[in-house]
């Protein structure tokens, strides 16, 4: 068919025989598209792994401050707190940093309590085929890949010992990795029993560092909201939805991405205008005009420049994005997770999941092939339009 | 036929204003051969360009084959350089990175023709230009008189009833030169309308039938007379 349609024969034999001309815009074109779509993958993949983390959350955490710092829990608040119409599955929890001096890295640790049903189902959905009874009976702890991999690092195999507030050494031993899916959250997180963690933190029986539960109904939490600041004047509620404006904050980088998008593309454009101009009023021109002097209309010429300009935006467009993708989810993003996740504590070897937001990639599209499109058809027609002995001068 | 009727052509304006071309008239008949001779800046290659409907009059009007050239839209012009006449250039014009074969099809890519017709013609066409055997071989590799003769196939590929040359031996040796003149000479046999603009000596006797028209100063006369 190609070998039939002379239009087609023309344009192909064009883009093999001018290759040259077209690689060094192409190779730029590629590589322009393919780092701002690795930027949209990693950022489409972790807010998606967030999101689905943040929907398995409570919809608020209360803790108690003192002059502004955060202190112990008294437990006895959630007993106060399921008493408030509309609230349900209060979960008094501990968990916390624990600073690891020696090498100034500090884990995320923990605690459940075997007799919490949520908390329970929570390990069992994280650790599939867990033995919860076993686990809460040997004073062991779950860790996520990066703790293993720093513990490994400082000849900690199979067990760890921490460093209570009273001075004395706790030994745990490590009961389970955790999945590597999960290493956005849980590279630096340590599970292990309610008790366990108590005694680590120096906490009382009656003291917890934080108290979670659930509002059902929207439309009922400010009202919770107002109702909690009556149990205890120091207490500070943090929401979910606060939580996830924060994480939106740090992983979307909204303003940033679309700056660099705005960027790239301008950059882009005048690019391919300065290239284009140059090439318009040298070879291009001449051969525009050569073409005219033969008998090519205006309407023939931008024909050839549009369909020469729509394969070559395609498939640098295809060949950026593909490569993206295997760079991002195959390869695992190498140094941009970098800057995604460059305040992380632990080294994290994050598993990228595999999520494409069409409609920016969509809107990517546009603001590359639109000026691309511009910025070849314009000049060509500016050619076009003038005197063939001119365009050919 | 050709009839040129009071033809001018202006440059720039105001203080910049140039005449190249001044009231010309002048009547080709079909299938005659016309020499535009004359120094460089005399005005032929302006007067053969706007018989090729490359550039327009600033008065007057072109008339080839019946119809009026001088003012073609866009659509038309095209039509007429694809299908009426050939044109030869001084500097060939070629496109430099495609071959021969694909040089000389390029009139043919928009005419309706598919790809085995338009290769037959193009193969007819270089073989009465003598560069059939270079037809894969890149332009840009070919000497000076090679670039002549496919510029000539090109221009006669799509079978044009008027041949118009601009300069055409100003970049040949002598030998090249007489070969263009007899490839002339067979076109003119074949009953083609040629007009040539050029300087060069070897036109002003020419081995066949051919009429002499001296220009200068952008008017038809030894001195504009």
């Amino acid at each position: 068919m190609l070998s039939r349609s002379p239009f087609l024969h023309f344009l192909t034999l064009l883009l093999f025989k001018q290759k040259s001309k077209h690689l060094g815009i192409m190779s730029i074109s590629v590589v322009m598209i393919a780092l701002v779509s690795a930027v949209l993958f990693i950022s489409s993949s972790l807010q998606q792994t967030l999101q689905d983390t943040l929907d398995e959350q409570a919809d608020f955490t209360v803790t108690r401050i003192e002059a502004g710092r955060p202190v112990s829990t008294p437990l006895a608040w959630a007993d106060r707190i399921i008493e408030i119409e509309g609230v349900s599955q209060v979960a008094p929890r501990i968990h916390g940093r624990y600073f690891y001096a020696p090498r100034e890295e500090s884990f995320l640790v923990v605690g459940i309590d075997f007799f919490d049903e949520q908390g329970s189902k929570a390990l069992e959905s994280l650790v599939k085929g867990i033995d919860l009874k076993q686990f809460f009976a040997e004073e062991s702890m779950i860790v996520g890949e990066g703790v293993k991999a720093f513990l490994q690092k400082h000849y900690y195999k199979d067990t760890f010992s921490f460093k209570t507030p009273r001075g004395q050494f706790k030994k745990v031993k490590i009961y389970e990795v955790l999945p590597g899916s999960l290493n956005l959250l849980a590279n630096d997180m340590i599970i292990m029993p309610i008790g366990l963690a108590r005694e680590i933190f120096g906490l009382k029986e009656d003291e917890v560092t934080d108290i979670t539960f659930n509002v059902p109904n929207d439309a009922e939490w400010d009202n919770v909201i107002g109702k909690l600041h009556l149990v205890d004047y120091e207490i500070r509620v943090v929401e979910k939805r606060e939580v996830e404006k924060a994480y939106e904050n740090l992983y979307n980088y909204k303003g940033g991405i679309f700056l660099i998008l705005y960027i790239i593309a301008l950059l882009t454009l005048m690019l391919i205008l300065y290239q284009r101009y140059a090439m318009v009023y040298s070879h291009e021109r001449k051969e525009i005009g050569i073409l005219r002097a033969v008998g090519w209309s205006i309407r023939d010429i931008l024909k050839l420049k549009f369909y020469e300009t729509m394969i070559l935006v395609m498939s640098s467009f295809v060949i950026g994005t593909v490569a993206a993708y295997g760079y991002v989810f195959v390869l695992g993003a190498p140094i941009l997770i970098e800057i995604f996740l460059g305040g992380a504590n632990l080294e994290n070897q994050v598993q990228m999941i595999p999520e494409v937001s069409f409609g920016t990639l969509g809107s990517l599209f546009l603001l590359y092939a639109v000026p691309f499109f511009a910025a070849v058809l314009i000049p060509s027609w500016r050619v076009a339009v003038i005197p063939p002995k001119e365009a050919m001068r | 036929m050709i009839r040129i009727e009071d033809v001018g052509k202006r440059f720039g304006e105001g203080e910049n204003l140039f005449e190249a071309l001044k009231s010309i008239t002048l009547e080709v008949e079909e299938g005659e051969c016309v020499i535009l001779s004359g120094i460089s800046g005399s005005g032929k290659s302006t007067l053969l360009s706007l018989i090729a409907a490359l550039d327009r009059p600033s008065s007057g009007k072109i008339v080839v084959e019946g119809e009026l050239v001088s003012k073609l839209p866009d659509l038309h012009a095209s039509a007429y350089r694809a299908k009426t006449i050939g044109v030869i250039f001084q500097h060939f014009n070629l496109i430099e990175s495609l071959s021969v074969e694909e040089n000389v099809i390029v009139p043919l890519i928009n005419s309706g023709l598919d790809m085995p017709a338009i290769r037959k013609m193009a193969e007819q066409s270089m073989q009465r230009a003598s560069i059939l055997h270079k037809a894969s071989q890149d332009v840009a590799s070919l000497s000076g008189g090679e670039k002549q003769r496919c510029a000539i196939a090109r221009a006669l590929v799509n079978d044009p009833k008027v041949i118009l040359c601009d300069e055409p031996t100003a970049n040949l040796d002598r030998e090249n030169s007489l070969r263009f003149i007899d490839t002339i000479q067979k076109l003119n046999q074949a009953g083609k309308t040629i007009v040539i603009a050029t300087h060069d000596p070897l036109f002003e006797a020419l081995p066949f039938e051919s009429r002499v028209i001296h220009m200068a100063d952008g008017m038809i006369g030894k001195h504009g007379e």
